[in-house]
């Protein structure tokens, strides 16, 4: 008790310390707080971009135990030829609509832009067809009314679900529009429900007008693979996901390549955002099955690490000359007999003390530069969130830098004699 | 001098050691950057080869009408579009038309040369309505109608990139077919040029196919699906209604949509700016990381050398000198660094990486070592000044 009460007052009195000596050296405090801050405001930036690109938000709630199938691929070695595209509606309902495993499967159109008009002005919208999965696998906030069920599909009516932004920009503000008809396309749709905005990054569910896929001019003797769908799939839970590839993976193999005097070998996967859209397209290889993301990881690691590394020679340059810089008050201190453990807790206390303060203006900086990236409309309809783990991993690094570089001089200080430190010792 | 400055940098060797690998980094980053910009300037000063302004873009997307059935219902809308009194000129043309993500591209042959080309594929209208400079030979007419080849208009881009100084007017060269015993693609014109995207792309080689409607030989093939509209001067956007109208009549159960080609551009090239943004910004924040690192760091070590600069000062060196010595180590150690810089980024240039010009990265070479000599004595001026001041008398009595 009574050394837990004397380990407070001495954590107290560090602190106290710690804060005149910041105080004292304003300069090489703003430069160390400079460097932690920003630092640590470009990694949560970036992070957070990724995030709202690829991490689980409204209406794409539940990616755990989601997959989609983006695109189809035919390759022949012989004639290095390649199609890439995405799949067609025919593909999707003959193949992927049978698969047992998964919970529902969604097919969806990739949206296009199509015009209509207000009152003489033009009104860009981007339209989706979808069937009724599409509205129970994602989960849309409803401003009012519902989406179309499987009697519109069936009868092919002109039925519309639409955006917050297209309600208020084709009825008014807040007008209540369910019920009321939308010319798009040259296509009268009668509204059937209103949702909140969803922003153009989440390709799976963008779109600021859904119209049932009856309604869509498909060519039912077309048997092309290739075409303008995709497919949402939904699994029972996070660790059914291998079971439904490997079951696709099965499916797959059995289609026979259409065009065999160009093409030996066809391909499709079901996975993830990130892998499927972005990184296979990227990294991928060109007639293997390898997605590239181990390459992926290895080029972003190198990115970040290269990007860090800067800022922290800075803070180890700093840290080691403000150490090196107290060498008399280290020297004074050991004269009067303080043991080394003493003097390295005190730096100990002190670089976390500063790194701290870095890691919290960071965080308000990173707060303040995502609102204002949210609300300057680079990215419609998006709100970007601070992530907390990457935000834990930089602050973590930044401490671990800050302890290195501060506390092995200091360590190095302390044990030289108190005549040599006070002398401004080399170390 | 120069040699007394050495022996002082190898003494210190160790903080040394760390401010030259900041200064070896920013260069680095530095060069990243400016050769970025260099590149996009470099492009920008090009000519762009076409008239935007003035021009709306309709997308055409039908159903399952028969090719021959499509290219009539094209007829039918580009006669019915030039009929109104707004209008100056509508074409027929490729999806890939000026700032769109649509790309076409592939070898064009002459001989055993070949270099990579974008094409596209248009009518007569279509140099008229985009305002194409011609600089050497004619545009399309309906005399190509009943040639046996395939007759393209090159940019000048193409034609340096594989003609030099030769004539290029009339000449029937192997083209896209790449099949140099049976030649079938006849150029008749040069144009000075036609950046596809937009006025920071690089000027590209590229080719311009003449294709027509009524060309029986193609019917199955519909080669068109973009309709580009030139209005009049003083034309404002509630027009687009009346036209969409007009075609929709026409085009019935297709999908339309139609765009101004000013509102394309601004959002391509908000797009093809971002990167270069990003990494300004990025970069600005590392290099004034870096500067008051240095700053602080130079300020201490002068600091700590207080009784050596009174000794100097003590055996007759004038201040000026003192100022000199202290921003001199700073140079040399910059110099180390730069030179380092050098032998990493001129490899972009040697081993040609990118396909970038390397005037860009001599450019952008020039202009980082330049910002880190710059950088280096700023951050070195102010504490030597201060040094330079030292008193003799105080700086000994410290001790």
């Amino acid at each position: 008790m009574d050394h837990g009460q004397s380990t407070k007052a001495m954590l107290k009195n560090y602190i106290k310390i710690a804060w005149k000596v910041l105080l004292r050296r304003k300069f090489f405090t703003f430069i160390s707080l400079f460097g932690i801050s920003f630092t640590l405001m470009i990694l949560m930036v970036t992070t957070a971009m990724l995030d709202h690109a690829t991490g689980s938000h409204p209406p794409e709630t539940r990616l755990d135990r989601t997959i989609f199938i983006y695109f189809n691929k035919m390759t022949g070695v012989k004639k290095g030829s390649l199609m890439n595209s995405t799949p067609s509606y025919y593909y999707l309902h003959r193949y992927v609509m049978p698969l047992k495993t998964p919970e529902k499967i969604a097919i969806s159109s990739n949206f296009k832009g199509v015009n209509s008009y207000v009152n003489n002005k033009r009104l860009s919208l981007d339209l989706k067809y979808t069937d009724t999965n599409f509205w129970e696998i994602l989960e849309f906030n409803f401003l009012e009314g519902k989406p179309f069920n499987q009697q519109d599909i069936k009868n092919a009516n002109k039925v519309a679900v639409i955006s917050r932004h297209t309600r208020d920009q084709y009825f008014g503000s807040g007008v209540p529009a369910v019920g009321k008809t939308i010319i798009a396309d040259g296509v009268s749709y009668r509204v059937n429900g209103v949702v909140e905005d969803v922003p153009i990054s989440r390709l799976n569910s963008y779109a600021q007008v859904w119209v049932p896929v009856s309604t869509a001019n498909i060519n039912k003797a077309d048997t092309g693979l290739f075409g303008e769908y995709m497919a949402i799939i939904l699994a029972k839970s996070p660790a059914d996901i291998p079971k439904i590839q490997a079951e696709y993976q099965h499916v797959v193999k059995q289609i026979k390549v259409p065009d065999p005097e160009n093409f030996d070998t066809f391909r499709s996967y079901a996975e993830g955002i990130l892998e499927g859209m972005f990184v296979r397209q990227l990294f991928g290889d060109r007639y293997g099955d390898n997605s590239g993301m181990a390459k992926f990881i290895a080029v972003v690691t190198l990115i970040v690490l290269l990007f860090m590394l800067m800022p922290t020679i800075n803070l180890v340059n700093i840290n080691v000359s403000r150490i090196l810089e107290r060498s008399s008050e280290i020297g004074v201190r050991k004269a009067f007999g303080a043991s080394s453990r003493t003097l390295i807790g005190q730096f100990l206390v002190e670089n976390i003390f500063l790194t701290l303060i870095g890691g919290l203006l960071g965080l308000l900086l990173s707060a303040l530069v995502l609102q204002l990236i949210s609300n300057s409309g680079i990215i419609p309809y998006a709100q970007l969130t601070l992530n907390w783990r990457v935000f834990g991993i930089g602050l973590g690094l930044s401490l671990l830098f800050g302890l290195l570089s501060g506390v092995i001089p200091a360590y190095k200080m302390s044990k030289l004699q108190a005549v040599e430190a006070l002398k401004g010792g080399q170390l | 001098m120069i040699r007394h400055l050495f022996t002082l940098i190898w003494n210190r060797k160790k903080s040394n050691f760390l401010m030259m690998t900041e200064i070896f980094f920013s260069f680095i980053v530095l060069f990243g950057v400016l050769s970025m910009a260099f590149y996009y300037i470099n492009n920008y000063q090009k000519p762009l080869g076409y008239q935007y302004d003035k021009v709306w873009v309709m997308n055409l997307r039908w159903n399952q009408e028969k090719p021959q059935e499509v290219k009539d219902i094209q007829r039918r809308l580009q006669q019915q579009l030039k009929s109104n009194a707004e209008v100056e000129g509508v074409t027929l043309t490729s999806t890939n038309v000026p700032f769109t993500m649509q790309q076409m591209s592939g070898g064009f042959f002459y001989n055993n040369r070949m270099t990579q080309s974008d094409f596209f594929q248009v009518d007569k209208d279509f140099a008229s309505v985009m305002q194409l400079k011609i600089t050497e030979g004619r545009w399309f007419n309906d005399q190509e109608q009943n040639s046996p080849y395939n007759n393209v208009v090159i940019t000048k881009a193409l034609r340096d990139a594989l003609f030099k100084d030769e004539p290029v007017i009339g000449k029937i060269v192997a083209g896209n077919s790449g099949d140099n015993k049976n030649p079938k693609t006849r150029i008749i014109g040069v144009i000075e040029a036609y950046k596809q995207k937009g006025e920071y792309a690089e000027n590209k080689p590229g080719f311009l196919e003449y294709r027509y409607l009524e060309n029986i030989a193609d019917s199955m093939n519909v080669p068109f699906n973009t309709l580009l509209i030139r209005v009049k001067p003083g034309v404002t956007s509630g027009f687009e209604e009346k036209l969409m109208q007009q075609a929709s009549r026409i085009a019935q159960g297709w999908t339309l949509e139609i765009k101004t080609m000013p509102e394309m551009r601004t959002s391509y090239n908000k797009v093809a700016l971002m990167p270069l943004i990003i990494f300004s910004i990025v970069c600005g924040f590392l290099i004034l990381n870096v500067a008051l690192g240095l700053f602080g760091v130079l300020w201490y070590n002068i600091n700590r050398r207080i009784s050596e600069i009174g000794l100097r000062r003590a055996i007759g060196a004038a201040s000026g000198q003192v100022y000199n010595q202290f921003v001199g180590e700073v140079l040399v150690l910059a110099t180390f660094s730069i030179l380092l810089g050098i032998l990493v980024a001129g490899q972009f240039p040697l081993l040609q990486v990118l396909g970038v010009q390397t005037s860009v990265y001599l450019a952008a070479m020039g202009i980082s070592v330049g910002i880190i000599y710059l950088l280096a004595i700023g951050c070195a001026a102010y504490p030597s000044r201060q040094a330079a001041k030292i008193q003799p008398a105080t700086a000994l009595h410290e001790e």
